[in-house]
């Protein structure tokens, strides 16, 4: 085609200039520059015709990427590759998807089942943290927390089970095991890690030669107690973490991807490394972001221990005081309880308590001890006991008494005791209240007996007084006469009064009086005579008796003579003691009638006696 | 700095690691220690005025049981061969040992250390035989390790060589 185009041009060259001249021109022209114009016609024909220069293109485009890479420059050629790259991955899917699926079917099979093993190693590992701490004292304090804060115990195993802290991050060539960058945690130990590095490739080489492991496989982990070393390996460096607890499964991902970027950003100074660390100096930014994954957990990690025992310490405070007080009350409460039990006249049945409230279940004598009282004598609040005690009568003895104190009001000076629901009345009461208490008491609920024994009836202890004054009354007369000596009338109107007095008190006790009036006489004298003379002198005093009202019949005259002498008679005071007239008095119960005759045939068979 | 991994390599008992402890730590131990596995050390050294770094990697010694394990030779740049100067057998073993490391992992630099040179009344090795080596292009050097005769020297001479690669 070339040629054809080539015989074209001349042929039109001679047709333009038919002359002789020009012909010869055009002649030598042509024997001199032939050849070069037909390779300049062949050159224009070249570039114009697209079809050619693609064929051209296509013959270099392999060598030429090749060439491109050797350069070391592959970024800018994967740069001016991706779009179209990834447009044509874009264009082959949308098309027929099964093309591309097939192709990477070999490769995707094994990443996906990397990848779910991976995963379910992290959950394994989380799970068997849990089951590992569930039992033991940290597990305890975890279980705490959760019911503390609220939240489920795997979250809390998890968070504390995640702290971890990475110490140290080497950049290592994998070929020689040199040291290409090294970051520190602040304040972790650091060990030369030129040396590190060294050995850790030692150990990585020794463990491939030992197992007899493909080339491409590597030792991921190595553990001594709490210090985990992982390794992470790319074709040309390898990435080894120290860190000291458990980071998460997710960690090694963030070392993966942060060798992939060293190896994409260094990867020529990586294949020609000479032993000169310089161009990897700036991969510390890079792997300086392995070591701050674990600042972020740290802080919170302390603050939460302290307002957790501060928390912990106010709970704890408050706590003890609630069950001091609770305590407290609890003795009270049950003080107060024995001391209501001891009570007479309080029966406690049941008791309960119900929030701050104190419930009391029984019976209670009105007589009884208000329990409001005992309440705050035990310092209780009585706004929180709920007494329901019912009525009841206590047979109680003290109960037994004060109902019978109620009921029989006893005049000042008896005190009324029960015991074993005997009543005992002690001191001296009036007639009329003696005579009440005898009615009375036997129907007191509780009484069943009166002992009366030690109450005295004080109308007659005033009767016995009156008989004992008139009894010592003495009514004088003169030597051998048988009226009364000068200035004795007062004491006879005296004896007369008593003797009144003594009848009318007598009478509401049952009592009749008989007076004897006893006649006495001195040696002086006879006897013969003295006999006769005592009866006169206590006829005399009968007669003047009688005169001023005096009934006869309870007034009985005797005379004694010398036999029942007053005084001896050495002296004249003696023998005047002994010319008198003296009084006895008797009381007998009242009403029987008989009882009056024998009195007075007594005092009248009394008479020839003398 | 510059860093260069180096590998002693030779026979069982020829005193590698003696070589490398007198070189690090300027001392000697009269006792004998096996090594088990690698044994890596490091030392800086001034090499025609620039300082380098030396990982020495000390190689378990290679015997009739042991064979040693070429994977841990990979990347290194340069080695010393130690030979042991009273017992002949040990120069024969480390050049058949230079060959397999050659075949290996390429010609790099090298220094052939013939050690225990305090003993040279018991010196096996022919003068003859060292003037072939040195043609053959060997740098060979008469180290004591018990008294430190050209353990400096044989180290740098080697960090020189690798300098010049």
């Amino acid at each position: 085609m070339a040629e054809q185009a080539q015989r074209r041009a001349f042929e039109a060259q001679a047709q333009e200039k038919p002359t002789d001249n020009n012909h010869a021109f055009e002649e030598l022209r042509h024997l001199i520059v032939a050849p070069e114009q037909a390779g300049i016609a062949a050159i224009q024909d070249r570039l114009e015709n697209l079809e050619k220069r693609t064929e051209d293109v296509s013959v270099v485009v392999a060598e030429a990427i090749q060439m491109r890479r050797e350069k070391g420059d592959d970024l800018a050629l994967a740069d001016a590759l991706a779009p179209t790259i990834q447009e044509t991955l874009r264009e082959s899917v949308r098309r027929d998807p099964h093309v591309l699926a097939d192709a990477l079917f070999p490769v995707m099979g094994p990443a996906i089942r990397k990848s779910i093993t991976e995963t379910l190693r992290g959950m394994l590992e989380s799970f068997n943290e849990a089951l590992e701490h569930s039992l033991s004292w940290r597990g305890i304090q975890w279980r705490i927390e959760a019911f503390r804060t609220g939240r489920p115990f795997a979250e809390i195993v998890l968070m504390h089970s995640l702290l971890y802290r990475v110490e140290q991050v080497f950049l290592i060539h994998r070929e020689t095991g040199l040291v290409l960058n090294h970051v520190v945690a602040h304040s972790a130990p650091a060990q030369d890690a030129d040396m590190v590095a060294g050995l850790l490739s030692a150990i990585q080489q020794f463990a491939r030669d030992s197992f007899q492991s493909g080339k491409t496989e590597n030792l991921g982990n190595m553990t001594f107690d709490e210090l985990q070393i992982r390794v992470v390996s790319g074709p040309n460096a390898v990435i080894a973490a120290a860190i000291r607890g458990h980071a998460p499964e997710t960690y090694n991902l963030a070392m993966e991807e942060t060798l992939e970027e060293v190896q994409r950003l260094y990867s020529s100074a990586l294949v020609t490394f000479k032993g000169d660390p310089g161009p990897f100096r700036a991969a510390e930014s890079q792997i300086a972001r392995l070591l701050e994954t674990q600042y972020r957990e740290k802080p919170a990690d302390k603050k939460r221990p302290r307002a957790a025992i501060i928390a912990g310490a106010i709970a704890a405070v408050v706590l003890l005081g609630w069950f001091g007080y609770s305590t407290y009350l609890l003795i009270e409460w049950s003080r107060f309880l024995s001391e209501l039990r001891k009570q007479p006249g309080i029966v406690v049945v049941s008791y309960s308590k119900d929030g701050r409230t104190f419930h009391v279940q029984g019976f209670r004598d009105p007589l009884s001890e208000d329990p409001r009282k005992l309440i705050s004598h035990a310092g209780l609040d009585a706004n929180h006991a709920d007494l329901q005690l019912a009525p009841y009568y206590s047979l109680d003895d003290a109960i037994v008494a004060r109902r019978a104190t109620a009921l029989l009001h006893p005049p000042a000076g008896v005190t009324l005791a029960v015991k074993g629901g005997e009543l005992i009345p002690e001191g001296s009461a009036p007639q009329n209240w003696i005579a009440q208490l005898e009615e009375k008491a036997p129907w007191i609920a509780g009484v069943s007996k009166v002992d009366e024994s030690h109450l005295q009836n004080s109308n007659l202890q005033q009767l016995n007084a009156l008989k004992n004054t008139l009894e010592s009354n003495v009514l004088l007369f003169p030597l051998g006469r048988a009226e009364l000596d000068a200035g004795q009338e007062a004491y006879l109107s005296q004896a007369e009064k008593n003797i009144r007095d003594l009848v009318a008190q007598a009478a509401p006790l049952h009592q009749i009086v008989t007076v004897e009036l006893v006649g006495h006489t001195d040696l002086t004298g006879v006897e013969a005579a003295n006999l006769p003379l005592s009866r006169e002198r206590a006829d005399h005093i009968r007669a003047a008796l009688l005169s001023n009202g005096v009934k006869s019949a309870s007034v009985l005259p005797r005379g004694v003579g010398t036999s029942q002498p007053l005084h001896d008679e050495n002296t004249e005071e003696g023998r005047r003691l002994n010319r008198s007239v003296t009084f006895k008095i008797t009381l007998s119960p009242f009403p029987a009638a008989g009882a009056v005759t024998s009195a007075d045939a007594g005092a009248s068979g009394a008479t020839p006696a003398n | 700095m510059l860093q260069k991994k180096v590998c002693m390599l030779g026979s069982f008992s020829v005193g590698k690691s003696s070589l490398v402890r007198r070189f690090v730590e300027s001392m000697f131990d009269e006792q004998y220690h096996t090594t088990i596995g690698v044994k890596v050390d490091k030392k800086v050294v001034n090499a025609s005025g620039e300082d380098l770094t030396l990982i020495l990697w000390d190689v378990y010694g290679e015997d009739a049981f042991q064979k040693m394990r070429m994977s841990y030779l990979r990347g290194m740049h340069g080695y010393i061969l130690v030979a042991d100067g009273t017992r002949r057998q040990t120069l024969d073993d480390a050049l058949a040992l230079n060959d397999r490391v050659v075949a290996e992992i390429g010609i790099v630099p090298a220094v052939l250390a013939m050690n225990k040179f305090d003993l040279a009344d018991q010196w096996e090795i022919e003068p003859a035989r060292e003037t072939q080596l040195t043609a053959a292009g060997w740098t060979v050097a008469h180290t004591s390790a018990k008294t430190g005769d050209a353990v400096e020297k044989a180290f740098l001479h080697l960090a020189q060589a690798m300098l010049a690669k």
